[in-house]
């Protein structure tokens, strides 16, 4: 079900002296099982922009579409919505609230009024996919690392059976280990189920690795779209905009300024590795032929 | 008896688990015999997993937990005397991790004049202490700001300032950097280095991102509650390996660097910088080429 937002603006405080323009004329197309990085600093619009995907905030101008569907039509079910666009939100640990990491997982299902059997079924399957052992799921949640409440609190969003699942800085706070396997988890749950999955990060290194498409914000617009390789190709430009490419590019790009014949379009440090050895390769067999 | 200005010395920490009745279910030693000496004007940098204890360790250094067992002093005073407890506070300022808990001012001058107002500093010295606090961290023109217009990184700053206005000669900063985008833990770093190289504040930084200890004179990898792994940046990512398995990681460039070696290019250890990798990898070319 792709998501369709034609020219959405937001004005936060419209009509006041205090308005502030937070998405300025947005166009995007979310296509289905695409897995998406959208990023920008603080203030740049991220957060405002994923709230217009599941109906939390309505567009001040524009429109956007679910399923060929205006989500602001009358007739529209926002309900149905929200629990087809799954949102984690930053830091959702702070949301776990259940006696046990079971219940707590069940709580959404619950509330749409599914049978008990559908609900713990649901609950249990998004408890797997997100690797959480059967030895927790009668413990508190609190009681839990970081990491895994961070699980529980995505499993609770996964047990709605999202299409599309936005999660906002999955990885803060979280030790590189913590990171790793979280997004790891991420994206084999990406592979297994076909799920769109929009990620909005501050850690490049971390887009990079992951997703295939990556949306740059500035000011409320959308300044870059495209693969990871050429959008980190503009690091300068990020650089203005708060933002940079992960250290591997600027170590490829340094190797370019040197005289290295080798790609800039290197976002990640397996693609490095190669492209260096590749480099050396071909090194190697043009002396051979002189 | 020369001591540097914080000393630890077989530090334990132990807290008491107890279950929702109250009763006893176990003890957790989060510090586990730690014994630290660091001189003035040392930048010391301190990684760990979620969990390691080095948040716990932080406590100790301005007097918000007490030893179990072993000693704590700063500036030569034992943290578990009541009477220096305000001495200490003011000796190791501390600053943590999400800005928006730190701040209580309405506007940003007065934020940082609340430490010095509460040490009974006449008016005069309040509003010196301001100015240079806050030119310290390149805050100065904002110092007529709400903090709540602030991005982060720039409260974050403000939050630094108030405690550089106390004058201590030492500041513990418990991932001051977590919450923030990139631009923003680049400013933070940025004005932590200053007041270290300029101010000569002793600097305890307690970080999960590894670029930013590259800077520090001496790192130390704590585990379990332990102090795993000492050294200078250099000799820490040396030991890629034995920091992925503490959930740990290492700046991006040191793996490049890594994975070349494995792959049988004489890639040094622990190449900290760009230029040391391209430097490296200029080497590997003449030594192909004699």
């Amino acid at each position: 079900m792709p998501i369709i937002l034609d020219k959405v603006s937001h004005i936060y405080g419209a009509d006041t002296a205090m308005a502030v323009r937070a998405l300025d004329n947005v166009s995007l197309v979310i296509p289905d099982g695409q897995f998406v990085g959208l990023i920008g600093h603080t203030g740049s619009g991220k957060s405002t922009l994923v709230q217009h995907l599941n109906g939390l905030m309505k567009a001040t101008s524009g429109s956007i579409y679910f399923n060929g569907e205006d989500i602001d039509a009358e007739d529209f079910d926002k309900k149905r919505l929200r629990s087809k666009v799954g949102l984690v939100f930053q830091y959702p640990e702070h949301q776990l609230f259940e006696t046990d990491v079971f219940a707590d997982v069940c709580f959404g299902p619950k509330n749409l009024g599914l049978s008990k059997k559908e609900v713990e079924l649901r609950a249990y399957e998004a408890m797997k996919l997100v690797g959480i052992e059967d030895a927790y799921f009668y413990q508190s949640p609190f009681d839990l690392s970081g990491g895994q409440k961070r699980r529980v609190a995505i499993a609770g969003v996964l047990a709605m059976k999202p299409e599309v699942l936005i999660l906002d800085e999955p990885t803060a706070g979280l030790d590189p280990k913590g990171r790793d396997e979280i997004l790891d988890q991420i994206s084999r749950l990406k592979r297994e189920t076909g799920i769109t999955v929009l990620l909005v990060s501050h850690s490049m290194d971390d887009v990079a690795k992951y997703v295939d498409r990556i949306i740059v914000m500035n000011k409320g617009g959308v300044v870059y779209d495209d693969e990871p390789g050429e959008v980190f190709r503009h690091c300068q430009e990020l650089e203005k905009i708060g933002l940079a490419a992960p250290q591997v590019t600027y170590i490829m790009k340094d190797l370019q300024d040197r005289g290295y014949d080798v790609s800039d379009e290197i976002t990640t440090i397996a693609e490095a590795r190669d492209e260096i050895k590749s480099y050396f390769t071909r090194l190697g067999a043009a002396r051979k032929e002189r | 008896m020369d001591m540097g200005i914080i000393k630890v010395k077989d530090l334990i920490y132990e807290y008491i688990r107890r279950d929702e009745e109250g009763n006893v279910e176990g003890i957790t030693t989060a510090v586990d015999n730690v014994s630290l000496d660091i001189r003035q004007g040392d930048f010391v940098a301190v990684l760990g997993h979620n969990g390691s204890g080095k948040s716990t360790l932080a406590k100790h250094l301005n007097a918000i937990l007490y030893p179990t067992e072993g000693t704590v002093w700063v500036d030569g005073k034992d943290t578990r005397d009541d009477t220096a407890v305000w001495d200490i506070r003011q000796t190791a300022g501390m600053v943590f991790q999400n800005p928006d808990n730190q701040i209580i001012g309405q506007v940003v001058e007065e934020d940082v004049g609340f430490g010095p107002e509460n040490m009974g500093v006449p008016t005069k010295e309040i509003w010196e202490r301001v100015e240079e606090s806050l030119k310290a961290v390149g805050m100065y023109q904002f110092r007529k700001f709400s903090p709540n217009k602030l991005s982060g990184g720039q409260k974050q700053r403000v939050s630094i300032a108030g405690v550089i206005a106390m004058h201590p000669k030492c500041i513990v900063l418990d991932e001051p950097t977590a919450m923030l985008d990139p631009k923003g833990r680049k400013e933070v770093i940025r004005a932590v280095r200053a007041l270290n190289d300029v101010e000569r504040i002793t600097v305890i930084l307690i970080t999960h991102y590894m670029e930013e200890v590259i800077y520090a004179d001496r790192v130390y990898v704590m585990d379990q509650g332990k102090i795993t792994l000492q050294g200078t940046p250099r000799e820490v990512f040396s030991e890629v390996e034995r920091l992925k398995e503490l959930r740990l990681d290492v700046p991006q460039v040191t793996l490049l660097a890594h994975e070349l070696r494995k792959e049988g290019f004489p890639m040094p250890r622990g190449v900290l910088t760009n230029q040391e990798f391209a430097d490296a990898l200029d080497r590997c070319v003449s030594e192909m080429v004699q």
